[in-house]
This record gives structure tokens, sequence and C-alpha cells, in this order.
């Protein structure tokens, strides 16, 4: 996909996720209109009172949940924005945790952030940046056994850059992780996606492991 | 409790009604516009104390209005309620003296806060008026009763003209 392209995807993602917040923050003002209603209704009149209250908080519950997608959903559509920029780490790793959790929960493998707490900021392309660590976590959780987990550490050693993307698991075979990688489809994007970033990869076997090294745009 | 005039301007109808609802719930006096020109309309006819106000409007959209209303009405406070503003905008609408800048959805109970808080800042610059009259710096409340009063007769001329 050039560049165009994925502008074209994100503009129109971010329209939309604007308008389904919209709705959203329609449906909370409803259900909040409602709650006061009730706060002014006695037992007596309404005997189903409590379970009313209980369902309009679940509605507010729900309502939040989706406002907190479709917030860092319009954040997604807005990275191809600027090829680069500062970009911090741990907030980018961070971001695609979020997105991506869903598809570590269907299988039981939860996703972790292991940084520190330190910001680590480097200039790059934020979009291709986080576009390279999913297909590290794609390729392993595609090969993972149900249960485990993954983790994603951001790291600066001097003016390197890395993030160590690594996985474990009972039932997970560390020795045949990576088989046949080169030739995955995951990592052979990954291979067209680090070139662009300026950056390489390695994978350490003993530790089940992907290793994304850039230096950042200058 | 003082009732607070509170003009909400929202283009998404269902939302700015019931807000607008729950508001006068609260008792306090609430008005809704579906877009900035509207808006700015009925503030000619009826100044509210405080307005809170979308960033995205089909026509004006709130940037120019939170631009006209600074100018014109300056004492008239501003919270600018969005979906999903950029640091950008909050630091353009900052600069033009927005007086908070608030994301979609929020707890009605926070707007009230905020909302309770930018009438309380109207009537400071009348306390600090006095207080400099009070300490003797007649010059400094001169110049802020001064500002307050041209603003209370550019808008009784307004009101005249129609």
């Amino acid at each position: 996909m050039n560049e165009k392209e994925i502008k074209f995807i994100g503009k129109i993602t971010a329209g939309v996720t604007h308008e389904v917040n919209n709705v959203l923050a329609s449906i909370r003002e409803i259900s909040g209109l409602l709650t006061d209603i009730l706060s002014i209704t006695d037992e007596k009149s309404f005997p189903r009172k409590e379970k009313f209250q209980t369902s309009l908080q679940k509605i507010q519950n729900q309502v939040q949940r989706g406002v907190k997608l479709t917030s860092q959903l319009n954040k997604f559509s807005h990275l191809p924005d600027n090829n680069k920029m500062d970009v911090d780490l741990n907030e980018l790793v961070e971001h695609l945790i979020f997105l991506t959790e869903r598809f570590g929960r269907i299988k039981n493998i939860t996703l972790q952030n292991l940084s520190s707490t330190q910001s680590i900021i480097l200039q790059t392309d934020p979009f291709l940046l986080q576009m390279a660590l999913f297909n590290c976590i794609s390729y392993l959780l595609n090969r993972m056994v149900n249960e485990g987990g993954i983790s994603i550490c951001p790291q600066k050693k001097a003016s390197e850059y890395s993030v160590i993307i690594s996985c474990e698991g009972e039932g997970t075979d560390k020795s045949t992780i990576f088989k046949d990688a080169f030739s995955s489809e995951e990592l052979l994007s990954l291979n067209s996606i680090m070139e662009s970033l300026k950056g390489v990869y390695e994978l350490d076997e003993s530790n089940a492991s992907i290793i994304i090294k850039i230096t950042g745009i200058n | 409790m003082e009732k607070i005039k509170i003009l909400l301007v929202d283009d998404e109808k269902e939302f700015v009604e019931t807000l607008s609802e729950r508001i006068r719930m609260r008792e306090h006096n609430s008005d809704v516009a579906l877009n900035g020109e509207q808006a700015l309309k009925k503030m000619d006819n009826d100044i509210p104390d405080v307005v809170v106000l979308d960033l995205k409007m089909p026509g004006m959209d709130g940037m120019e209005v939170l631009r006209r209303i600074r100018k014109a009405y300056p004492k008239v406070q501003v919270i600018m309620l969005t979906g999903h503003g950029s640091e950008r905008d909050e630091e353009e609408a900052r600069k033009l003296g927005v007086f908070d800048y608030l994301q979609k959805p929020v707890e009605i109970e926070t707007l009230m806060k905020k909302v309770k808080k930018a009438y309380k800042s109207k009537f400071e610059s009348t306390m600090m008026a006095a207080a400099f009259a009070e300490a003797g710096e007649f010059d400094t409340a001169k110049e802020i009763r001064d500002s307050d009063e041209e603003e209370d007769m550019l808008n009784k001329d307004k009101k005249k003209s129609k």
C-alpha cells in the first residue's frame, strides 16, 4: 500500500470514529437524563427502580468502554499523518497493546508492556514502526499454542533504540517457534518495513524473541 | 443558588438538547444553538454567562465562534467541549482565551463544576477592581472598570439599534 492509500484509510477512519464518538456522547446524555429522572422518583411509584438504575449504570460503563476504543482508534488513524516525528516508544507500545490485545485474548495470551518509566523518544515514522511491531506480535501469536504471554520491551542503549518482543507459555515450543521464519508472511513484510525504517531485526531463538533495532530518522 | 445562564452550541441535536434538559433539571438556565451563526445571533439578543461550544461544526467552526465571542463579549466565558480535538486545537483555543477545554463525552457533574468556575471568574474582575480601589490603586481599578463598562455600553448600543 502506498502513502496516499494509507492516508486515505486514516482519514476515513478518523471521520467515522468522530461520528461514533458523537453517538456515544448522545447515548451517555440520554441515559444520564433517565438517571436524573430516576433520582427524583420514589420506590413506591416505581418498584423496579433499583433494577433500572443498575441497567443504566451498565449502559454508562459500556459507553465509557466505547469512548476509550474510539479514542485509541482515532489516535491510530492519525498515525500516517506524519512520517517523521518525535515518537515516545513507551507510549507507542502501550497504544499498540491496547489495539491488539483482543487478538491475544482470543488465544488466552496476554500482551504486556515491559517498558521502564523513563521516556524513550526517537524521530521516526510511527505508523511503520507500529506496523513492524504488529508483524512481530502477529508472528508469535500465530505460532504459540493457547495460553501464555507476549512481552514487549522498548530499550535505548547509547544511540541505538530497540524493542524486544518475546513470548512464553508452557505449551509453546521455543525450539521450533522460528522454524521457516524467514519465509513467513509476517517476517517478509517486516523485512521491507525495516528497510524503510532504516533498521534491522534479529531472531533470538534461545529467548524466543524478535529484536527490532532502529537508529531513528535524522 | 445563583442561576447561571448557559448557551450550548453543538450540531448534534440529540446530544445538545438532552444536555440542556439535564442542566435545567439542575436549576440553571440553558439554551441551545445548533451552529455558530445561530449562537451569535442568540447572543445579540440575550447574552449568556457561559457558552459551552463544540469545535467541529458545519459552517462556522467552533474556533471562529470563539474568536468572535472573545472579541464582542469578552466577559462571556467559553468552555470548549469537543470529540477529538488535537493538542494544536487546544493550544489555539487557549491562546484565544477559552476558559477550559474538555473532551466529549463528559460527566455532567464535571461540566457543571467547570461552568460554575467559569461563572465565578466573571465576577473576579469586578471584585478585583474593588480590591484595587480599596488598596488605593485607583488607576488600576478604573482601568478594570472601564473595560467592563465599555463592553456593557457596546452591548446596550447593539440592542438599541435593533
